[in-house]
């Protein structure tokens, strides 16, 4: 009786409403196959659950349209960045290389001529170097010896390092200028090219494979369910920063040293290191990952040729360290520095650390200090290393380095003794090495229409993507803190529970981990009374345009 | 430099002397896992990095690379009984790293051999049995204490 009374009450539209679970006739009346068909079985334990929820957000990233907005997606996760491990170009630890190899996947290979790519410039290159011989010793003279500079330095080691730099620096822009334009009319890639100077080189991946933290394990240690879980693999967020003296960059890619598939030959394996990289030296500072490989999205030339670096951090190193080593740290520069520009590079073409690349990129690397000049051919053929990748991905990167040659004996009464022709014929190489048309698809994961935030009509959100993106990558500090856990309140309230009675307000009381805040965790920015549309609008807050990841 | 006091004087020559530093250094195992050329140690707090790397090279003769030192903070422990927090000393560590090509390996110091549980479980049996034996011969003293007897 009473359901029957109930439903009399209830009107039509709420009655719809409430019948969730029934179900409209199906206007096939073909329903049954003759075979069943089931859903894919999924593996219901936490590993597997935890792995599709990851897999979601990679394949989410590689769906979004723009450049930007992948970017943005990478760091959506945290609020205040990720703690990243500083991976500074002028600034290696002691017996790096198996950390550096193995944090950017790099086979290393000592050369003492240039991969057999270069051979066919050989003979262009010498008749320029017969051209541009005299003008270089010209060049090397002036800057060392013709000019009066006053360097506000000391005879420290930072000093010294600061000097060579900046000499380094003013012979490589002129040993750059006179190249460029004895070659500018004989090949025509030079002049469609765009020199950088002092470039900003910044780029973002995670790494897996590694061991897990103590701060993690003793993190882990003080819940029960995590008993059995203290080593489960975590990524790491490795952040490259690094400023090159010159860059050449071109609309076209060069081409490879070796075909793709040569990356997945067992004999490029690099070997494994699993210690924490706090333990060579390497620290972690929080921030926003980054992918700058010196110019922003949009740019026609976005592929890298060449790129000069800087050698004057040797001399700050401690002396202890070896000349053996000192050699070992030019050879992680070298890596560090290719793959981070070819990585930020990559990352406009559309990939991330979370979609490897498709087609291998290559760029060229000197280290110089305007006497000692090594030479660096890379090839990037893989950018995923994080934990879901690691263990199964078949290729490596690929670099063919020298140990560091004299550009010339000595400078003796003005002038410059024993110009190493040799070399300076390989630096030519280096310029006649041309880009090349690909004839696949360069960006495969980018939208057809939408490529950049540029490319987006809506006004409203092209520009608060753009106001956006170029905060998160200028990583300015939050204007509002994170919340402080004084030193009292560590000792009373979180390691001695002796404050019970007290009310419970703070952060850390109520559960909050703030390093785990979303970066839309925010109020969006208000919108005052005058300024909401005409007769009355509700809407207080703008809207956001944060990439669903 | 030594804080240690010296002996009490003895009339008469030679007199006891000592010179010695306060410093000290103490191996530990590392946590987390470090790398084969990377050892750590506690050390006296008033040691600098030039200390530890003198200590370790003039004295043991150990090639040094590279020293790191830093001051970690102790732990904070409650009073059992009083309930008040009370703090350990502070600890100076040193990681130094030796030349890449040696190797250290933290020393098994409380090794276990293969006959050490059959040894316990006899010696354990044995003390079970005197008990046995003690308790069977007192059964009808129970209040008198057990060095109360011939």
């Amino acid at each position: 009786m009473l359901a029957l009374r109930g439903q009399r009450i209830l009107s039509k539209p709420k009655l719809l409403a409430l019948r969730k679970y029934a179900q409209v006739a199906l206007p096939e009346e073909n329903e049954y196959t003759d075979t069943p068909v089931y859903p894919d079985i999924q593996d219901a334990s936490l590993q597997a659950r935890k792995l599709r929820e990851r897999e979601s957000v990679y394949a989410n990233i590689r769906n979004l349209n723009t450049v930007e907005e992948k970017q943005i997606g990478l760091n959506m996760p945290r609020y205040y960045g990720w703690p990243c491990v500083q991976f500074k170009e002028d600034h290696i630890m002691y017996n790096a290389m198996p950390l550096v190899q193995y944090y950017t996947r790099t086979y290393f290979k000592t050369t003492d001529k240039l991969p057999e790519h270069y051979n066919q410039f050989s003979e262009i290159a010498s008749s320029i170097v017969n051209e541009i011989k005299s003008l270089i010793e010209d060049c090397i003279v002036i800057e060392n010896e013709g000019l009066k500079r006053n360097p506000l330095t000391d005879e420290s080691k930072e000093g010294l390092q600061q000097k060579e730099d900046s000499l380094s620096k003013n012979i490589v822009r002129q040993i750059n200028r006179i190249i460029i334009n004895n070659i500018a009319d004989k090949v025509p890639h030079i002049l469609s090219s765009q020199v950088d100077y002092d470039p900003k080189h910044e780029a973002f991946w995670f790494m897996g494979g590694t061991d897990v933290p103590a701060k993690v394990v003793n993190w882990r240690k003080q819940f029960a369910w995590l008993k059995d879980r203290l080593h489960e693999p975590i990524d790491r967020p490795i952040q490259y920063t690094g400023s090159p003296i010159l860059t050449i960059r071109n609309h076209l890619p060069l081409k490879p040293f070796i075909p793709y598939n040569e990356a997945e030959n067992p004999e490029f394996k690099v070997e494994k290191f699993t210690y924490v990289p706090e333990s060579v030296g390497y620290g972690v500072t929080f921030r926003h990952g980054t992918n700058i490989p010196g110019f922003w999205p949009g740019d026609l030339d976005e592929f890298g040729l060449l790129s000069y670096h800087k050698r004057g951090h040797i001399l700050k190193r401690n002396e202890h360290f070896g000349t053996l080593d000192n050699l070992e740290a030019l050879h992680c520069q070298a890596m560090k520095a290719s793959f981070g520009w070819l990585l930020a590079q990559a990352n406009y073409q559309g990939f991330t650390t979370y979609n490897d690349i498709t087609y291998p990129l290559t760029t060229q690397t000197v280290i110089t200090n305007g006497h000692l000049i090594s030479f660096y051919a890379y090839q990037l053929n893989t950018i995923t290393m994080n934990r879901d990748k690691i263990e199964n991905n078949p290729k490596h990167n690929i670099c063919f380095g020298t140990k560091p040659f004299l550009l010339y004996e000595k400078l003796e009464n003005g002038k410059v003794m024993g110009l190493n022709e040799d070399v300076l014929k390989m630096l030519v190489q280096f310029y006649l090495n041309a880009p090349e048309e690909r004839e696949h698809e360069l960006k495969p994961y980018l939208g057809k229409e939408e490529q950049v935030i540029a490319d987006i009509e809506d006004d409203n959100k092209r520009c608060w993507l753009e106001s956006r993106y170029k905060h998160l990558m200028s990583n300015t500090p939050r204007h509002n803190l994170l919340p402080e856990v004084y030193h009292w309140e560590k000792i009373y309230k979180i390691q001695h529970k002796t404050r019970f009675f007290e009310a419970k307000r703070r952060p850390f009381e109520l559960g909050i981990n703030p390093f785990k805040r979303r970066l839309d965790d925010h109020l969006p920015s208000y919108i005052p009374k005058v300024l909401r549309p005409y007769p009355r609008s509700k809407k207080k807050f703008e809207t956001t345009y944060y990439p669903k990841v | 430099m030594s804080t240690r006091w010296y002996p009490i004087y003895q009339r008469g020559n030679p007199q006891l002397r000592i010179f010695l530093p306060n410093f000290w250094m103490k191996l530990v195992r590392p946590f987390p896992q470090q790398q084969p050329n990377i050892v750590h140690f506690q050390c006296s707090m008033e040691m600098t990095k030039s200390d530890i790397r003198n200590y370790l090279e003039k004295i043991y003769n150990i090639p040094i690379i590279d020293v790191r030192s830093r001051i970690i903070t102790g732990k904070f422990k409650k009073d059992i009984g009083k309930g008040y927090v009370t703090k350990e000393d502070d600890i100076k560590y040193a990681f130094v790293t030796l030349p890449k090509n040696m190797k250290f390996e933290f020393p098994n110091i409380f090794e276990k051999k293969k006959g050490d549980l059959e040894d316990n479980v006899k010696s354990l049996e044995e003390t079970k049995k005197t008990f046995k034996q003690y308790l069977e011969r007192n059964k009808d003293r129970s209040d008198i204490p057990s060095w109360f007897s011939i």
